[in-house]
């Protein structure tokens, strides 16, 4: 496989493993040094925002924690089309930009008896993925989420 | 008690007056169009702060009670506010959330806000300064010193933000705030803030629901958060105090960050003249908060949509001056709890979206209690309690009997 298809592969695997929650699979395709963050640009405030950063051991305190918390359960369903995959000179990593849409598939954050059920658009935004490749397997190195969405409505505890 | 049958559910509680309301308050259309009207359109709110328009000719756009605002700063870097609507066919002056008139727009000059449709321009001051065919159209009979922008009231205060009343007559912001400011004006006057940090929320409930939840803590049971780094002695001595105008204060104590695993002591990033690890809470009068844990400040600022929907807008404010990391480390705390994907905020905001659902318009007037009484400390409801009192006056209903006047009411809580 090329190293475009290796990371892009690994995209797409990332996406099903967060799609299903299962957050210590998708955090052991993160290498040690691996950073995550949520941004977005306000033309509100003419800021480039950080909503969340973390490193690997941040996020997996975060979703170890995730039991204790009384959070909004609905399901996020993830579409991710990987746009571009940039290798390096050295072909040892690769930048990747993909879009990705996140709808919400209600449950109980609003009102159960009339919203579960129903999926709504949530977020869009792209993904711009860092990942190392070696050996014919792509590790993520960082995952910056650049939202388009300043309105969150009541955001989520969860990776995205 | 087992559970109640209907009229078990609907009786008066063995409360004091002042200690229940009718939920009412939060689903009736009538009482959401008497609350724009009587208090959105008389009361000062921070539509936004000076760093979102830094340089002279930027602006920012906002409403109140559906009002719609701009904010600009002169030449003369005074901030001004002006509603934003043209005089002549009522046309929205400026479309954009933000930006800056130091160029020109496709249908009018640099340095002035153009009106695209038929192309009236104003300065920074609000002046009309050009009508198109102005003396073809109108001969002598009107001329732009009659066709200035409405000017509203403006002040910049309290840390940057910048202040609008609906109202010309409207007492001055000091007199209105002043008093429950004094906790924090040395930390937030000490040197300019910037706001790092914008989202905002549209939620099915109403926006005094949004209010109460930052008026007690007793809901502090829901967040793990505030469990694990708050609970000690310190914590439930702190007090809750009521202010005039139906402002209310929360007062500080040491918090234990590094309790919760993987976040640490904001010490090193206090706001100036603050002690470490510090949190002051300052709930306006009819839905703003001021919230200042050590590193960061928070406002949030409700605008009601109807009476089961409202907009929160989320600032996070750290100092003009930090340096890039500092700044970081700041966001990192703001976040962590406050921001959108932070542990905190979403809780609350369920929390409120589930008094939504139960609340709407339609749904049966039932009880709510807010009939906690420790001394005026944490987990006191006298923070609700003073709101409502203040509610009821401006609106001329009883919070528990919202179809009855208020007068009726003896100042129940005055003492508080
Ligand atoms: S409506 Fe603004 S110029 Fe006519
Ligand atoms: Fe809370």
């Amino acid at each position: 496989m090329s190293t475009c298809e290796t990371v892009r592969d690994a995209i797409y695997q990332a996406t099903a493993l967060l799609d299903d929650q299962k957050w210590n699979d998708w955090l052991s395709m993160c290498d040690e040094s691996f950073q995550y963050s949520i941004t977005s640009w306000s033309p509100e405030i003419n800021y480039n925002m950080t909503y969340l950063a973390a490193s690997k051991k941040d996020m997996h305190h975060l979703v170890d924690l995730l039991p204790k918390h009384n959070t909004d359960h609905s399901p996020l369903h993830r579409h991710t089309s990987v746009y571009s995959v940039t290798p390096s000179d050295d072909g040892k990593t690769a930048k990747a930009v993909s879009s990705v849409l996140i709808f919400q598939n209600m449950l109980d954050g609003t009102n159960s008896h009339i919203d579960a059920g129903e999926s709504r658009l949530f977020l869009i935004g792209r993904y711009i993925d860092t990942l190392q490749v070696e050996d014919g397997k792509a590790t993520f190195l960082s995952r910056e989420l650049k939202l388009d969405n300043r309105r969150l409505d009541k955001g989520s505890h969860w990776p995205l | 008690m087992a559970a109640r049958n209907h009229d078990q559910w609907m009786a008066t509680p063995p409360l004091q007056k002042g200690e229940w309301i009718d939920s009412r308050v939060y689903t009736d259309y009538q009482i959401f169009e008497e609350e724009n009207e009587k208090i959105f359109k008389n009361a000062w709110v921070p539509v936004c702060h000076e760093s979102e328009l830094s340089k002279p000719y930027d602006f920012r756009t906002t409403s109140i009670a559906r009002e719609p605002i701009i904010v600009c700063r002169g030449p003369d870097n005074q901030v001004r506010a002006f509603l934003n609507v043209c005089p002549h066919r009522g046309m929205m002056i400026e479309r954009r959330p933000s930006g800056s008139f130091f160029e020109g727009q496709p249908s009018g000059n640099p340095k002035r806000m153009t009106c695209m449709f038929h192309g009236w321009q104003f300065d920074m001051k609000g002046s009309c300064v050009y009508v198109s065919r102005e003396k073809e159209g109108y001969q002598d009979r009107l001329c732009k010193d009659d066709v200035g922008l409405r000017r509203l009231r403006c002040e910049v205060k309290f840390g940057g933000f910048v202040w609008v009343n609906l109202n010309d007559k409207a007492p001055d912001l000091e007199s209105w705030a002043g008093k429950p400011f004094e906790c924090l004006r040395k930390s937030l006057e000490a040197e300019p803030l910037e706001v790092f940090h914008y989202h905002k929320a549209i939620v099915d409930t109403n926006y005094k629901l949004w209010h109460d939840t930052n008026c007690e803590f007793y809901h502090d049971f829901m967040h793990y958060h505030n469990r694990v780094t708050g609970f000690n002695d310190a914590y439930f001595a702190r007090k809750n105090e009521a202010f005039d105008n139906g402002h209310i204060v929360v007062g500080t104590f040491e918090v234990n960050y590094d309790k919760y695993e993987g976040f640490e002591s904001r010490a090193s990033l206090s706001f100036p003249h603050l002690p470490p690890n510090q949190w002051y809470m300052i709930d306006l009068f009819p839905g703003i908060n001021f919230n200042l844990r050590g590193s960061a400040l928070r406002c949030d600022v409700v605008t009601p949509l109807g009476p089961n929907k409202t907009m929160i807008e989320f600032r996070g404010l750290g100092l003009k001056s930090d340096s890039k990391e500092d700044r970081m480390t700041r966001i990192n705390h703001h976040n962590s709890i406050w921001g959108p994907f932070g542990r905190n905020l979403h809780e609350d905001l369920i929390g409120v979206q589930g008094q939504g659902n139960t609340m709407m318009p339609g749904t049966e007037p039932r009880r709510v209690l807010h009939g906690r009484q420790e001394n005026q400390t944490i987990h006191d409801e006298n923070g609700m309690r003073h709101y409502y009192d203040e509610w009821g006056k401006w609106l001329n209903r009883l919070p528990s009997s919202p179809d009855k006047p208020y007068a009726a009411a003896s100042a129940v809580t005055a003492a508080e």
